[in-house]
Formats: structure tokens, C-alpha cells, sequence
């Protein structure tokens, strides 16, 4: 057994603080003595006092001067934090995103000075809102498929960032969320007994270790938990003083994976038979949990010569779009559908939904149930509908297919793929034709058209890697039909609680994943979307973050301008209104300054489309040169 | 085949002049028109220029015959708020639009036009299609 931290070691609580008034409060700061002792035993009970107002020392270390909370904790030779880095580290989580705060001063040291300093892995990102820290892990997971870490101030930053926890939450994203907590020398207005339930219906799972080794342990299962299907944010509450802690010889646990839920081999071999005796096999594939998923969809496709349906243009890690066996086939008469995460097919493998977490105690939070995801309800109308990871059992399905293939069999596969290809590259061929001739309308019109800047975009970035991490709902999706979506990453999707403020976080988060990958990222900005948290403009600047970000500057909430537009004529009381509270006019926001003052370079606004193209072109090369860039577009309105 | 041509040109310039005479009916201020596009929020789904969810420039709508038509058709909306607004228009009650300013808006959308040019003209259209013809 490693040995136990304090755990019972007696808090002093804010009660016992205020009454033995200010000399015990001062007497506490001493390294020994009387004083050091006499406050903590005071305290024995009530960590759980009624919120008190603070006392001049609580409210001097929150907002004033810093006194250090204690010498003893100061001296730790091998601090528990250190570890706690070490167990990230191992982990391979590349970024802890946060908004500072005093409940994880040691945690934070750890992360800047353990090991080769500065420390980079994992590397602190600097985020100026909770809710852009966690659309930032929210955007990194859609483009890798892994976590990395929020880490968040108390009761306080975690109501910052709970609306974006909520939407990670409806997106099924792995992301592990930290939370500082201190009830030591923090501001009881910014600690509680149970942090975690400000979030819990909306995260998978948390936990709230008492001891260092107890927070090594916690973490490894944080993350475990968090990338098991259902994905979902987790959290972790920290005590501040846990990581203060001497971990004296405590060695970090040894990781062992989580266990991913896959059919059974019988289950694969009744798919492998459907497939291998098709002569017309169809796949339909729908987001994966990492790339490996998609490079086993491919292997299998190619190996029964199926023609695939792929999600590439509505969201992350789907089947590559362009690839030759992608879109309808030579015929559409299948004799053998195959689903992965897709339902309703004739076999169909979909990994287990988040349900309205009804096991979890949502009592005390006064918050109540939320409703429970909506999804279209799976069609079970296939005769073998499977509740499992898709990924994880594509492996067994190509063992058992390739078991069943037969010589003639594979000239027949051979055959189709032939067909395949050229019925899709001439589907494609004809698709595109409407396309381009649908995006000509209003072409050099002014303000500039949503088209032209998809379009025009495409012939500066087709050659690079490139993630489109901002919604398109609201400028008119014409990447869906003008690009190639082959990577992973393509295009990270919609928002999934169609909760605003997003676009921008998630964009900088897919840029953590871009940089030292070589990729771009291209954000086409909503400007209200844009104005909920700006400040991950300076984020991408301070970080160096290859982030493309076009503002689509319609001037409005025009989504909202629309409804409102709606309201006034079925009311029949004035339709000349609607503008009030919907629109960004008198004054306008000039974004290029805005972007300038946070230190990224900038251009616009442009409203001449003639200027559009050359202006993507700098946008374009400064990002593959690795510095952010904004350019502000007045844009038609949709 | 000279004279079938030139008589079908014939026919079309006497139908443009037949439509223009019934348009005659264009009594319509366009200049307030313009105005009234923008306050009443016509750019919302049409774009500033009649391009834009649904595209009505070019006189190309069977709703622009006549004032009397439009009239109609502006106020005889549905009566209940679409899941996307872009997807049905809003009804625009002579309370809310009068007809004179009906007239006025009507004249301006018959000044909207589009001539964008044609794809092979618009270097980043043709070059997508070229890719995919040649298998980039
Ligand atoms: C919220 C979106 C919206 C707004 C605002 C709106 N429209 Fe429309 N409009 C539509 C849609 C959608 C259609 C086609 C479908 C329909 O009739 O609902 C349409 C159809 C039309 C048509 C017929 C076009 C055709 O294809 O034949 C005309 C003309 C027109 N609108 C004029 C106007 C004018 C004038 C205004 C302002 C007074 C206006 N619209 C405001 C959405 C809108
Ligand atoms: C957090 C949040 N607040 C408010 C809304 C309501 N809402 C839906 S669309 C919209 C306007 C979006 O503006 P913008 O991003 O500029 O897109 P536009 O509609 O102008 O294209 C608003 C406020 C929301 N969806 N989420
Ligand atoms: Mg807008």
C-alpha cells in the first residue's frame, strides 16, 4: 500500500477563522507555533458552514495582495501536482486550457515548471473565459478524437463554463474538466461540499479525490471514462491543498485502457456472411470516435467492394468523400446495408447513447433534470441492430469477412469496385456541374455573397491540410458541395445544442490540434456567434495559433432578425421594426481593429467582392505560416 | 429559318411591351422602395440585391406580374413561425404595409438585377469542376 495523504486532517473552517478574528488569522500563517496549531484544531467541524461574508484576509488573497497560504505546504521537495502532471504526461494529453484561478496555483506551477522548463506537455493555454476553455477541448476533440483538459476556478468558473459543458455533453466529445476547489483560504463564495453538481446532468461522470494518490488514480479514470462510448465531458474537483502535498516516494500508477464495448465474434461473422454473399453490399458510416475507425471502414469497403455513404460534410471522422467507392454506386438496388454508427440499417453497429444519466444524484443542485437528449428515435426496423462500438468491432468484421471470401468472390469485388468508381466519379462530376452553376447567382453582388467566399477559398487551401471548425448552417454550407472533405477533420459539424458563442473556442481548439501538424484551420465567423467570448482572438495570437478567421458580418443576429421579422407580420403591428434587438448597427463593429487590439493581423471590413479573393490569399498564407489571422467580410445576410 | 426567327423575335419584343403596358401599373416610387426593401426586411431572405435564400431578381417570379398579384400574395402569408424562417415569408398585413407602399417596394424588386457571368468565366468554379473532370 502507498501511504495515505492527511486526509482527516482538520480544515479550518471560515467560522472558526472569522471568530477567532483577525490576530488567530494572522498567528495561522506561521510556519509553527502555537497559532498553526491552535486555529486547525478550533476547527474540527463545520467545513460546511452557511456562506459568511469573507473576512479582509480571504478578500486580500482573492483580489489583493497574495499571501502564500503556508510555508510548510510552499517546501514540498516532490509536490503532488508534479505527479499529477506526470499522469497527463503519460497520457499524452497535449494541452490543459484554463483561465487561472488560486484554487490550482499549485497545479498550474506544476504544469509550467515540472520537468524541461518551460513544461509544454502537457502545455498551459492561456483561455480569458471558462466557456472558451471548454469550447477550445471541445473543438481539439472533434478534430483528434482524444481530451485534453479544462481546467477551471471553483463554483465560480465552472458556471462560466457550463453552458459549453452542456453542448460538449450533447456532442458526445471526451473531455476531461478540473476544477479547482479550496476550502482553506478560498472565498467560500467560490468553493462548495459538491462543486460538481452545478454540471452534473450534463457530464458523464465526476469525482472528487481526497488524497494525492487517490487524484492520480482519479485522473487515469477521468480520461478512461471519458473517451468510453458514450463520450462525454468528465470532471475531476481538486483540492487545492492535495496538490500542495509532499508525495514523498509515491509512485504514479501504471495506465491500464478502458474496455470498449464490441459485438461478439458470432455477431461479426453473421455481418461477415451478409456482406461476402451480397453481390450489390451497401455501407453507411456515421462519425467514429478517432481516425482508426475510419481506416478500418476504408479497409473493409475496399475489401467487399461496397459502395459507402459517408457523413464527411456534416461532421467529423466519417468516411472520406471523395474516396472512389463513396456516393451511390452503380445501383442503388442493395442486397446487404450495413450501418456503423448509423442506424437502421439491415445490420446495424451504433454505440451506446447518453441517457438522462438517470443514476446520477441530482438532488440539492436545484437545477432539476434536464430533458433528455432528443435523437431520432434508432429505427429498429433492421433485423440485427447492434448496441456497440463500431470502431472497436471493425476489426472482427473484416477477420471473419476475409475468412469468407473465396477466389471467385474476390473477382467479383474486383469487378464491382470498377463499376463503383465510375458511377461515383460520374455522380460526382454531374453533382458538381449543379453545384457551381447554383453558387453564381449574386456574384459580384455587394455586400458579398456566402458562396463566393467558400469558393473562392477552396483553390488556396485544396492543397493543404486543412479543418473547417466553424458551423456552416448559418452561411449556407457551400463547402458541402464545393470541397473535399477526406480528412478526419474536414469539418468538425454543427453545434450540438445550437448554443451560440461556440464557433470561435472551438475553432482555437481545432488550431491547438492543427499547430505542429502542419494543418490550417478555417473559422467563417457568425458575428454574434463571434461576440459571446472574442478573446480567443488573443488565445490564437499569444499561441500562435494557425487559425483563418472570416467574419461573416451580416450585422445581425439575423437568425433572430428572421423570427422576429415572422412575430411582427403575424401580429400585423409594424413589420419596419424588427432590427431593434436583432441587429449590430449604430455603431458597427469594426472586427479588423477589434482583431488588431488582441494582436492578430487583420484586414477589412470588405464589401467590394472584387477584393474578397486576394484577401484570403494573405489570410491564407499568414495562417500556414503559423500566425492567426481575421478578415472582417460584410456578407449578404444568408 | 431567317424569317421563323425574326418573327419570334418580333413575338417577344410585342409580349415585352404587352407586360411593360400592363405594368403600367408600375406607379411605384422606387427610390422609397429601396427604403422600404430595408426597413421591412425583404433583404432578409432576398439579399440586398434580390439574391439571397430565395431569389427574386430578374423579374423572374410569376408574383411580380402585376402590383394587384403581389399586393395579394404579401398579404396572404402563413399564419405561423417556421422551424427556419429563411424556408416561408412573412405575411405583411395592410396594417403593417400599406399598398402605396406596397407599390413602391414592388417597383424597386422589378429594378433588381442579376448578370453574373458564366462559370467558365469565374475562375474558382471552373477550376472545381476541372479537378474533378480530371480526376484531381
Ligand atoms: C423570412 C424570410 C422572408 C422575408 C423576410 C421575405 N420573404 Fe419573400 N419569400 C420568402 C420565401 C421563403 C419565399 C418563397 C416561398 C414562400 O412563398 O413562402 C418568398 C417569396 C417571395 C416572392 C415570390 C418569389 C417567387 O419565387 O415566385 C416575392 C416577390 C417576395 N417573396 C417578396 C418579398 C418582399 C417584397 C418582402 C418584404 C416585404 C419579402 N419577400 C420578405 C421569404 C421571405
Ligand atoms: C447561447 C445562445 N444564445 C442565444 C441563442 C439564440 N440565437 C439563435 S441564432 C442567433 C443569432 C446568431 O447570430 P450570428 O451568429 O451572427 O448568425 P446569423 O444568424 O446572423 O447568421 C441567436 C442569438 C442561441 N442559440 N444560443
Ligand atoms: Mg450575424
Amino acid at each position: 500500500m502507498t501511504k495515505k495523504s492527511d486526509e482527516n486532517k482538520p480544515r479550518i473552517s471560515r467560522r472558526a477563522f472569522l471568530g477567532t478574528g483577525a490576530a488567530a488569522g494572522a498567528a495561522s500563517m506561521l510556519p509553527a507555533g502555537p497559532g498553526a496549531q491552535a486555529a486547525p484544531q478550533a476547527a474540527g467541524e463545520a467545513t460546511n458552514a452557511k456562506v459568511s461574508p469573507p473576512s479582509p484576509e480571504q478578500m486580500a488573497r482573492e483580489v489583493g495582495s497574495a499571501l502564500p497560504p503556508s510555508l510548510v505546504e510552499r517546501a514540498a521537495q516532490r509536490p503532488g501536482s508534479d505527479l499529477m502532471v506526470q499522469v497527463l504526461r503519460d497520457l499524452e494529453i497535449e494541452y490543459v486550457v484554463s483561465n487561472p484561478g488560486s484554487s490550482f496555483e499549485g497545479l498550474q506551477e506544476s504544469i509550467i515548471n515540472y520537468g524541461e522548463i518551460p513544461n509544454v506537455m502537457p502545455e498551459f493555454i492561456t483561455a480569458l473565459h471558462e466557456e472558451s476553455a471548454v469550447d477550445m477541448a471541445h473543438g481539439y476533440a472533434r478534430s483528434e478524437g482524444k481530451p485534453i483538459c479544462a481546467l477551471i476556478q471553483g463554483t465560480i468558473g465552472l458556471q462560466h463554463a457550463s453552458m459549453a459543458i452542456y453542448q460538449a455533453f450533447l456532442g458526445q466529445v471526451p473531455m476531461i474538466v478540473l476544477v479547482g476547489r479550496e476550502d482553506k483560504h478560498f472565498l467560500q463564495q467560490h468553493t462548495a461540499d459538491d462543486v460538481a453538481a452545478l454540471v452534473r446532468p450534463f457530464t458523464k461522470w465526476d469525482t472528487h479525490p481526497q488524497n494525492i494518490e487517490e487524484t492520480l488514480d482519479a485522473l487515469q479514470e477521468a480520461y478512461r471514462q471519458s473517451i468510453t462510448p458514450p463520450c462525454a465531458p468528465v470532471v475531476v474537483i481538486m483540492d487545492g491543498h492535495i496538490g500542495k502535498e509532499e508525495a514523498g516516494d509515491l509512485r504514479v500508477p501504471a495506465y491500464y485502457p478502458p474496455v470498449i464495448p464490441t459485438i461478439t465474434e458470432r455477431q461479426a461473422d453473421k455481418i461477415a456472411a451478409g456482406l461476402a454473399s451480397a453481390s450489390n453490399p451497401r455501407i453507411s458510416v456515421g462519425r467514429f470516435r478517432t481516425p482508426a475507425g475510419i481506416d478500418s471502414a476504408v479497409e473493409l469497403a475496399e475489401l467487399v467492394g461496397a459502395s459507402t455513404d459517408s457523413r464527411s460534410t456534416s461532421g467529423p471522422m466519417s468516411f472520406p468523400q471523395t474516396h472512389p467507392l463513396t456516393g451511390p454506386g452503380v445501383s442503388t438496388e442493395y442486397d446487404f446495408e450495413l450501418g456503423l454508427e448509423v442506424p437502421g440499417a439491415q445490420a446495424s453497429v451504433t454505440g451506446p447513447h447518453l441517457r438522462t444519466l438517470d443514476d446520477r444524484d441530482l438532488v440539492g443542485i436545484n437545477f432539476g433534470n434536464i430533458r433528455p437528449p432528443v435523437r431520432p428515435t434508432p429505427d429498429t426496423s433492421g433485423d440485427f441492430d447492434l448496441t456497440a462500438d463500431a470502431e472497436a468491432s471493425l476489426p472482427l468484421i473484416i477477420e471473419a469477412t476475409k475468412k469468407r471470401l473465396n477466389g471467385q468472390a474476390k473477382n467479383a469485388i474486383a469487378a464491382r469496385t470498377v463499376s463503383h468508381t465510375k458511377a461515383n466519379r460520374d455522380n460526382r462530376i454531374a453533382g458538381l456541374r449543379e453545384a457551381v452553376e447554383s453558387k453564381r447567382p449574386g456574384w459580384n453582388g455587394s455586400p458579398v455573397s456566402l458562396a463566393r467566399i467558400y469558393a473562392e477559398l477552396w483553390p488556396l487551401i485544396k492543397d493543404l491540410d486543412w479543418c473547417l471548425a466553424s458551423p456552416s448552417i448559418f452561411s449556407g454550407r457551400h463547402h458541402v458541395d464545393l470541397w473535399d472533405h477526406d480528412r478526419p477533420y474536414s469539418y468538425l459539424g454543427v453545434y450540438p445544442a445550437a448554443a451560440l458563442g461556440y464557433a470561435l473556442g472551438a475553432s482555437t481548439g481545432a488550431a491547438l490540434a492543427a499547430k505542429g501538424r502542419d494543418r490550417i484551420v478555417i473559422n467563417i465567423q457568425g458575428d454574434g456567434d463571434f461576440n459571446y467570448s472574442p478573446g480567443s482572438v488573443w488565445t490564437a495570437a499569444h499561441h500562435n495559433l494557425p487559425i483563418l478567421t472570416i467574419m461573416h458580418n451580416n450585422r445581425a443576429y439575423h437568425m433572430e432578425l428572421m423570427y422576429l421579422q415572422f412575430m411582427a407580420g403575424v401580429r400585423g403591428r409594424g413589420t419596419d421594426r424588427a432590427e431593434i434587438g436583432t441587429t449590430f448597427r449604430d455603431p458597427y463593429i469594426n472586427y479588423a481593429k477589434l482583431a488588431e487590439g488582441y494582436g492578430v493581423k487583420s484586414e477589412g471590413p470588405i464589401s467590394d467582392p472584387n477584393e474578397l479573393s486576394a484577401a484570403l490569399a494573405r489570410g491564407v498564407e499568414s495562417v500556414s505560416n503559423g500566425e492567426p489571422y481575421l478578415i472582417d467580410v460584410l456578407t449578404q445576410p444568408r | 429559318m431567317k424569317n421563323i426567327r425574326s418573327s419570334v423575335a418580333l413575338v417577344s419584343v410585342c409580349s415585352v411591351l404587352l407586360v411593360a403596358t400592363a405594368a403600367g401599373q408600375d406607379s411605384g416610387d422606387t427610390d422609397n422602395g429601396k427604403q422600404l426593401y430595408f426597413d421591412h426586411a425583404c433583404y432578409s431572405c432576398h439579399g440586398y440585391g434580390g439574391i439571397g435564400r430565395r431569389n427574386i431578381a430578374n423579374n423572374a417570379s410569376g408574383i411580380l406580374v402585376s402590383e394587384e398579384v403581389f399586393i395579394t400574395y404579401l398579404r396572404a402569408r402563413a399564419d405561423q413561425n417556421p422551424q427556419f424562417p429563411t424556408q416561408t415569408m412573412p405575411n405583411y398585413a395592410a396594417s403593417s404595409l400599406s399598398d402605396d407602399d406596397a407599390r413602391d417596394i414592388y417597383a424597386f424588386i422589378r429594378t433588381l438585377k442579376d448578370d453574373p457571368p458564366e462559370v467558365d468565366d469565374i475562375p474558382a468554379l471552373k477550376g472545381i469542376l476541372e479537378d474533378a473532370e480530371t480526376g484531381l
